[in-house]
């Protein structure tokens, strides 16, 4: 599973290189609606089969803190990746996280003694206990898409903690970007 | 004195001792009344606290008064009978505080006090404490809230407490509960722990605290702390959020916001039986309850139509009212104790600053002028709503009056100290 998760992230990583290099504004658009495609027409003319899975480069994808929360740099597809960010006044998974929560959710199905706790937080703006509900609708749709995964609801809790534990200092939206998470905790069963 | 035996049994109750605020006046009113507050004299030994200095830091501090420099004053008498009113007059002063202390045998200190008005030349109040060293500091500021209701017709705050969170990454526990008097003085720890700490509320009566701990499991509970004893239980601990804890006028029960059932909903809980009943039924975020005076209402924040906005709720039919229709981002109301004006946090432009609203006019203010201030309390007179905000990136308090006149910064020296609470009059 998980060297199938590296082979199929490799050739992803191509195909966008490719895209990013014909777009001379690469947006999140242009690599996840066209994914797909890309990777395909790739497979057939060069297939690849690292020896090594190696960190692929995102580098050429701008970090923003518009777009952060969807940056493929945060997720590497497996249970590596603990956090989900998410964009300004959101609670969606984004699109970006789904293979890393899917590597997660079959954690969990394959090992019925591991427990996760989803930490849900906000930026500092607004009021604290507001904040507190709008980070418990993130942790909670992180719980609803492992859920929807089969994951047994016994191996989840939520917990919200709002503004109050940020992971970045500061009152800029590159900060507030980083804030705006669900952690996954792993209190038995660590992968 | 009962006040200060109350107060002594608070002091008792915790040891660490913590890096004062100290109080900064940013913006006073033209108007503020002159007045002299002349150095005490002594007799039988120095006391340890600068009385007449706390005097003079208070009434300042209100905004309504504008003390004479003590070295700008011509004569320092100590009892009426010594005033050369032609001394106060020429400096304009219109009212004087003279008074003396007196260390006792048993080492404590008895302090009197009187005011005078100087166009008549008469004396207005006079009266007299008894008191430990430790004391004194109390028996200043009963002094100053004496003089200020004389003068302003408005029961003074000054010998009330102010409770908040700090937060300090380099301390092994970064959140504490700390209260202190309200000048910023005296500070003391409540409580120290390693996860975060929310929500302080006061008991009716001032003897107990209520907040929001995730210490332990890092987990949210509802704390009631008893604040002579030390004594604390957790009244909520159900799954989800346990958050927003406020004490209704009676001080028989707690409103709260649990998420148990889903969504974030608005509780009451009776803390004699710990029966819970549920008040609101929205699949929106319902949270940060407080009391109206009369113990029949709520207001509280939520998004059940779109944005945060404040409604009001009437506990005896739980039928709900939107109050706030002036932008966007309304929330976290507190309420004045006569139940007239509505504060909260009010969002312009992406800047986050304390609102006013009159609910009897129906008329809408903006207090600040800053970003981020969040977490209105309103004193126990009505005059004063001190809150959090940012200073250089750390969390700070301020005070500003309720009509926006009178701003005062009270800048820690150590780490962020957020979300104040004014204790009710103790």
């Amino acid at each position: 599973m998980r060297a199938s998760t590296y082979n199929r992230l490799f050739i992803a990583v191509i195909g966008s290189a490719m895209l990013a290099a014909c777009s001379s504004t690469p947006t999140e658009d242009d690599t996840s609606a066209t994914d797909q495609q890309q990777v395909e027409r790739e497979a057939d003319t060069r297939p690849v089969t690292p020896a090594q899975p190696t960190r692929p480069d995102y580098s050429h994808i701008p970090l923003t803190a518009e777009g952060y929360h969807n940056h493929p740099s945060h997720y590497d597809g497996t249970t590596d990746s603990r956090i989900v960010y998410f964009a300004f006044d959101r609670s969606e998974v984004p699109a970006a996280a789904f293979d890393t929560l899917r590597a997660h959710a079959n954690h969990l199905k394959g090992n019925s003694n591991a427990r996760v706790r989803l930490e849900g937080h906000t930026d500092e703006r607004g009021t604290r206990e507001y904040n507190v509900a709008l980070a418990e609708r993130r942790s909670k749709a992180v719980e609803q898409f492992l859920r929807v995964q089969g994951v047994s609801a016994s191996q989840i809790t939520t917990v919200s903690y709002g503004e109050e534990k940020p992971k970045a200092r500061g009152s800029d939206e590159m900060a507030y970007a980083q804030n705006r998470r669900v952690e996954l905790n792993y209190t038995a069963g660590r992968p | 004195m009962k006040n200060l035996v109350m107060t002594c049994l608070l002091l008792g109750c915790t040891t660490l001792v913590h890096a004062n605020l100290v109080i900064e006046i940013t913006q006073g009113r033209d108007d503020a009344l002159p007045i002299a507050v002349v150095p005490f004299a002594s007799s039988g030994g120095q006391p340890e606290e600068d009385i007449a200095a706390i005097i003079a830091a208070n009434l300042h501090r209100s905004g309504q008064f504008r003390p004479l420099p003590a070295e700008d004053m011509l004569s320092r008498p100590s009892r009426g009978a010594d005033i050369i009113w032609r001394d106060f007059r020429v400096m304009q002063s219109e009212y004087v505080v003279v008074g003396r202390s007196n260390r006792l045998e048993d080492g404590r200190y008895r302090v009197e006090y009187e005011l005078h008005d100087v166009a008549r030349g008469a004396q207005m109040v006079a009266a007299s404490y008894t008191g430990s060293a430790s004391q004194l500091r109390d028996m200043a500021h009963s002094i100053s809230d004496k003089v200020f209701e004389q003068l302003t017709g408005i029961p003074g705050v000054f010998g009330t407490k102010i409770l908040y969170v700090t937060m300090n990454e380099r301390r092994e526990h970064p959140f504490e509960l700390q209260y202190a008097d309200a000048d910023g003085h005296r500070a003391q720890t409540i409580l120290r722990s390693r996860q975060p700490i929310m929500s302080p509320s006061w008991s009716p009566d001032g003897s107990q605290v209520a907040y929001v701990s995730f210490e332990g499991d890092g987990l949210p509970k509802i704390y009631v702390h008893n604040l002579a004893s030390s004594e604390r239980r957790v009244v909520a601990r159900e799954s989800g959020i346990n958050g927003a804890p406020a004490w209704s006028p009676d001080g028989t029960r707690l409103a709260l916001t649990l998420s148990r059932d889903g969504a974030p909903e608005i509780y009451t809980l009776d803390l004699s039986t710990g029966r819970l009943v549920r008040r609101t039924n929205s699949r929106a975020i319902d949270t940060e309850p407080r009391w109206l005076p009369d113990g029949e209402s709520l207001v509280f924040t939520s998004s059940r139509g779109g944005g945060p906005q404040i409604y009001r709720m009437d506990l005896r039919d739980n039928t709900v009212r939107r109050l706030t229709f002036e932008g966007p981002y309304n929330a976290r109301p507190d309420v004045t104790p006569d139940g007239r004006y509505l504060v909260f946090v009010h969002r312009r432009d992406g800047r986050f600053q304390i609102g006013v609203q009159d609910m009897r006019r129906g008329t809408f203010n903006v207090l600040t002028a800053s970003n981020m201030d969040e977490s209105p309390s309103v004193a126990p007179n009505g005059t004063m709503i001190i809150y959090g905000t940012q200073q250089g990136g750390a969390g700070v308090l301020e005070a500003v009056s309720i009509d926006g006149r009178v701003r005062v910064a009270l800048p820690s020296k150590e780490g962020e100290v957020r979300e104040p609470a004014w204790s009710p009059f103790m």
